[in-house]
Parts: C-alpha cells; sequence; structure tokens
C-alpha cells in the first residue's frame, strides 16, 4: 500500500518535471535559459556515469573529463576534418571511448581508494595534455571551430531550441538506463561491490568485471556528453575538459547525492545555474565556493544535498497525510 | 566411507617465511557436518581462504567433486605481473579471464560458499537485498537486460526475491526482509551471512566461526539451523572455538596444530586423542 502511495508521487514528480523540462523553451520568460538547460542535460549525463561509478559502486574517479574530452574530439575531428557524418562519428566517439575505458579500466582497478583517485587523476591529465599536444588533430589550445551540427534527414538542429529537446532526450535515456541498471541484479553487484569486495567474491560476483564494466559505462556516458556539446557549440579546445571540469564533476554528484540517479540532475542544476548565472561576480574566485560547498555537504549531509532535501519533503508528506487521516 | 566432495593433497601454503598450512591432506566427505578446530594461528582460516581461491596455494591442490582447483598459482603470478600500459594490460586482461578457475567468485559459481569471522554483511543493502545478491551466480540477467527492462530481467527478478524470501524464512529473519542489514543484533547478522551465502546454492558450506559472540541460546538455534542445511544435502565444514558446539554437532572433527593436520576422528576420539590435549594445553608428548 504504500509502496504504490510512493509510486504514485514519484510517477507525479517524474511528470512535473517532464513537464517543466518541455515547457522551458516555450515560456518566453524561462526561454533565455534555454542554453543554461543544454550545458545542465550534457553535465547530468556525465555526472549520472560518475554517480553509478563513484556512489553505487564505491570506486571513485578524478578523471571523467578525459571522456568527456575523448567523446568531444573524436565526434569534433571525425565530422569536421574527415566529414564523418556527425551520427556516425558520435557512435565512433563513444565505442573508441568505452574501448580505451575498458583497456585502462584492468590495470587501473588494481587500484583501490585514494591510489585509484590519483591514477584516474593523471589519466585525466594526460588526456588534457594531449588534447594541446596533437595540435595537427585538434588545433592544439586554440582549439577549432566550423564543427557541423547533428541532423536527421533534412531536419538539422541548428538552433538551441532544437538542440535543448536532442539533448534532453539523450539525458533522460541515460538516466532511465541508469535507474533501471541500479535496480537490478547488476546494480546490487555493484552495491555489494561497494558494501565488501571480499563478501562479494564470495558469493560470485567477479568484482574487477563489473568495476571495469561500470567504469565502461561511464565512459561512454561522459562520451555521449562530450559529442552532443561539440554539435552544440560546433567549435572544441582543451579547456572545459581540464581537472577543473573533472572536479566539478565530482561536486555535481556529491551535491546530488552520491547514490541517487535523479539528484544528478539537481547536483549539474545547481553548479551550473552558480557559475553561469549567480557567481560571474566572483570570476576567478568562484573555485572557493564550489570547494567550500564540497566540503559542508560532504560534512553536514555526506547522503548529498538532493537526497536530504528529498527526506525533508517526504517527511512533510507523511505528516500532512497523518493529519488527512485523523480529521 | 562415502564419497568426498572436497579433497586436498599436500596442500601447502607460506607467507614468505612464515608456513600458515604444511602438507594437509583432508577428504571431506559429502553430506556431513565436518569441523576444523585448532589453537589460534593453526591456519584454520588460512585453509578456508585456500579452499575459497582467496590465496593460492604454494602447493598441492584442492580436488572439489573430483576436479582439480588450483593446480597451478596462475592468478596470482598474473596479479604479480607489472603492468606497462594499455597493450600488455587489455593482455592481461585476457589471461586472467581464462585463470578464473582460482578466484574466489568462480569458486561460489561451482558450488562453495563461505562465511567470514567479520560477517562482512553488506551495509548499503536491506536484509532481503543481502541475500537477494546471494543469488548472483544462479541468474544470468546482464547489463543490457537491466539497462532496458527487459522480459527475462523481470522473470528473473521475480525468482530471485522468491529464493531470497525463502533462505530468509529458513534462518528466521523473514519479518526483517526490508531493514538495513547493519541493523539486526549480531546473532542476526551471523544468521543473515548464512541465508546470504546459502542463496548462492552451495554443495559446501564453509562457516569460519559461526558460534562466537551467540549466546546460549543462539547457539542452539545455530545448531539446529546447521543441521537443517545438511538435511537440504549441504556439506558443512565449520570452523569453530566453542567445544560444547563442536562436539555437539560435528559428525567428524578434524584437528590443525602450526599448520598442520595432528588428528582426526569422531568427537569422542578426538576428545581423548593425546596429541589434540597437548596442542590446546601445551604439554611434551611422550
Amino acid at each position: 500500500m504504500l509502496a504504490m502511495v510512493r509510486r504514485k508521487w514519484t510517477y507525479l514528480v517524474i511528470g512535473a518535471l517532464l513537464a517543466f523540462l518541455i515547457l522551458i523553451p516555450f515560456d518566453w520568460s524561462l526561454g533565455q535559459y534555454t542554453v543554461l538547460m543544454i550545458f545542465i542535460g550534457i553535465h547530468t549525463m556525465i555526472t549520472v556515469g560518475l554517480c553509478l561509478l563513484l556512489g553505487y559502486t564505491g570506486q571513485v574517479s578524478l578523471g571523467q573529463a578525459a571522456f568527456y574530452g575523448t567523446g568531444a574530439y573524436f565526434s569534433a575531428v571525425l565530422s569536421k576534418t574527415y566529414g564523418v557524418d556527425p551520427w556516425l562519428a558520435m557512435l565512433i566517439a563513444a565505442a573508441a571511448t568505452g574501448a580505451f575505458a575498458y583497456v585502462i579500466g584492468y590495470p587501473i582497478f588494481r587500484l583501490r581508494g585514494n591510489y585509484l583517485a590519483m591514477a584516474t587523476l593523471g589519466l585525466g591529465m594526460i588526456i588534457y595534455i594531449l588534447f594541446n599536444q596533437l595540435a595537427q588533430f585538434t588545433g592544439g589550445p586554440e582549439g577549432m571551430s566550423g564543427i557541423p551540427y547533428l541532423s536527421i534527414g533534412g531536419f538539422v538542429f541548428d538552433n538551441s531550441f532544437k538542440r535543448y529537446f536532442l539533448v534532453w532526450f539523450f539525458c533522460l535515456a541515460v538516466l532511465l538506463i541508469s535507474q533501471n541498471i541500479v535496480r537490478s541484479r547488476t546494480g546490487r553487484a555493484l552495491r555489494a561491490i561497494h558494501g565488501s569486495e571480499a563478501a562479494a567474491e564470495s558469493i560470485g560476483i567477479n568484482v574487477t568485471q563489473f568495476k571495469v564494466k561500470i567504469f565502461v559505462l561511464s565512459a561512454v556516458y561522459a562520451s555521449l556528453a562530450g559529442s552532443l556539446f561539440v554539435h552544440h557549440l560546433t567549435f572544441i579546445s582543451p579547456q572545459p575538459f581540464g581537472f577543473l571540469a573533472s572536479l566539478m564533476i565530482v561536486v555535481m554528484a556529491v551535491i546530488g547525492g552520491l547514490a541517487s540517479i535523479w539528484g544528478a540532475i539537481f547536483g549539474a542544476a545547481t553548479i551550473r545555474i552558480l557559475s553561469d548565472e549567480l557567481l560571474l561576480t566572483f570570476g576567478e574566485w568562484d573555485v572557493i565556493i564550489y570547494g567550500l560547498m564540497l566540503m559542508l555537504v560532504m560534512i553536514f549531509m555526506p547522503e548529498g544535498l538532493f537526497v536530504r532535501l528529498k527526506e525533508v519533503f517526504e517527511r512533510l508528506r507523511l505528516r500532512y497525510q497523518q493529519r488527512g487521516t485523523e480529521t | 566411507m562415502s564419497e568426498s566432495i572436497l579433497e586436498t593433497s599436500g596442500l601447502s601454503k607460506a607467507f614468505g617465511g612464515l608456513v600458515a598450512l604444511d602438507r594437509v591432506d583432508l577428504a571431506i566427505e559429502a553430506g556431513k557436518i565436518i569441523a576444523i578446530i585448532g589453537p589460534n594461528g593453526a591456519g584454520k582460516t588460512t585453509l578456508f581462504n585456500v579452499i575459497t581461491g582467496v590465496y593460492a596455494p604454494t602447493e598441492g591442490e584442492v580436488i572439489f567433486r573430483g576436479r582439480p582447483l588450483s593446480k597451478t598459482m596462475s592468478t596470482s603470478l598474473v596479479r604479480s605481473v607489472p603492468w606497462f600500459g594499455g597493450l600488455s594490460s587489455s593482455l592481461l586482461g585476457t589471461l586472467l579471464f581464462f585463470a578464473q578457475l582460482n578466484t574466489p567468485h568462480h569458486r561460489a559459481r561451482l558450488g562453495i560458499a563461505r562465511t567470514f569471522q567479520n560477517i562482512l554483511l553488506f551495509g548499503n543493502m536491506t536484509v532481503l537485498e543481502n541475500v537477494m545478491s546471494g543469488q548472483h551466480p544462479r541468474s544470468h540477467y546482464g547489463f543490457l537486460e537491466a539497462a532496458l527492462r527487459l522480459p527475462k530481467a523481470h522473470r528473473e527478478e521475480e525468482s530471485i526475491s522468491l529464493n531470497a524470501m525463502k533462505y530468509l524464512n529458513l534462518v528466521g529473519l523473514g519479518a526483517h526482509a526490508e531493514q538495513n542489514a547493519l541493523s539486526l543484533p549480531l546473532g542476526q547478522q551471523k544468521l543473515l551471512a548464512i541465508a546470504r551465502a546459502l542463496a548462492t546454492e552451495p554443495q559446501l558450506l564453509l562457516l569460519d566461526e559461526p558460534g562466537a559472540g551467540l549466546n546460549t541460546l543462539e547457539k542452539q538455534e545455530l545448531s539446529d539451523l546447521i543441521r537443517r542445511i545438511r538435511e537440504m544435502g549441504i556439506t558443512v565444514l565449520l570452523v569453530e572455538h566453542d567445544m560444547p558446539l563442536v562436539m555437539g554437532l560435528a559428525e567428524w572433527v578434524i584437528v590443525l596444530d602450526s599448520g598442520q593436520k595432528i588428528a582426526e576422528g569422531t568427537a569422542a576420539q578426538i576428545q581423548r586423542d593425546q596429541r589434540v590435549i597437548s596442542a590446546y594445553l601445551g604439554e611434551e608428548v611422550e
């Protein structure tokens, strides 16, 4: 009974979210936020990957921006320089990034905890340097422009209004797929690995294989996000794929709640709104605010700001329902 | 003597200079409750870890249902090889894939389940989910079916939760299914760990000190449960320090001391064995 009521509320909340998402670009007062919402969608996709990896499986990665970058650069270089169809380029980018994550995953997951964090940090830095140095392909620090838009048949995603729906279609698909994975045999295996690796092995879970698989999945999410990103901006430079970007993804995941799929939207939205709208006056100093937020959330609500807000909401709702049955 | 489910021959395990297991020969009879006893540091838990594939033996082999499991040290060798980047690592990955016969998760698939001295429940799950995760090696649907909620995932999920509930009821924790696993008192946590191991549907169940920290009543219930598990056709091998529990339960007792098997027999025989007494009390053997 309680489960049914809860499910009804879940559908209600998701329905409201969908309605909100659909209305944004049409509403004249909110329409100016369409571009912001595109970036929120893109960052949500990367954040969900990190939630699966860090929040559910307990494996830290400080190099997610590297996969975001490889996806973006594969898409950019293939579609611009080699004239590959953007969709095919996106697919190749995701496959290549996934394969790269798979190859790097086996040695990297010999490591645990802080050592894993350092290794992924290093991975992110190496990739970032490659983006800068392989100038004959990537255009170096100046980047490259004139990357084509995505299109279906004759329909070209040539303005933000159209791309908004494209990005959120991908984003919601990624969220849905992730939620399904979490609530499955695979999701239990991932959480088991987080709980105790020795115990997970003892009940037949191939710990290394699952870690690598979820690492690959998170890399593919980031790669897709990167492809959408370049076909939105039609310009690419190494700057958005550096260490700071990896760190921001961690902050987004933490604020949304590490073990919360839908919280990723909240985390990505909070940080994007802060960085694009509210903290512009701070200039370079905004990094301090993010650091402070990360610290405060980790100390006072390690389960995440979004999860905490959800609990408060749940409690209020229960009180409201009890009052309803009493009278 | 009937068919043995597990045999070891000349099984040795050394950690550097420390010999934890010294040429141990065992033959574990199928369908029995067998206890391994011995003073602290006798190598009991090391023996469990070698049987379940956590450690590769230095010498000798483990034979499960007539099939040699750890003839070589391939797993540990591959693990100790340093990696030199992408190509060799994927090669290592492939090698590891073929060496999986020696890893604990593969042993679980073959039908060897275990519990741990320090329980190791999954604190991030409910009681029921802990047992459901034990069904992992007996279910098959993977990432793709899960991601797209295909019918196969639905069907398996249903049977997984039904089976898990069955094992939970067997250990008497059915009423606590929705609680967090670590909110249970110690005695019930130990029962839950047994339920999780049973959910892998093993032929051989290894229990590492199941009675430690339990009160008299809980020990009685534990004995009953272990007998019921035996009735299900599962061979139970347990390490235990509690002598009354062992003597009341075990049909065969194996005694280890300093990594060597010093005696085996029925409980009554072991209690009279001079070498066992001296191992425990530190007397000189005449």
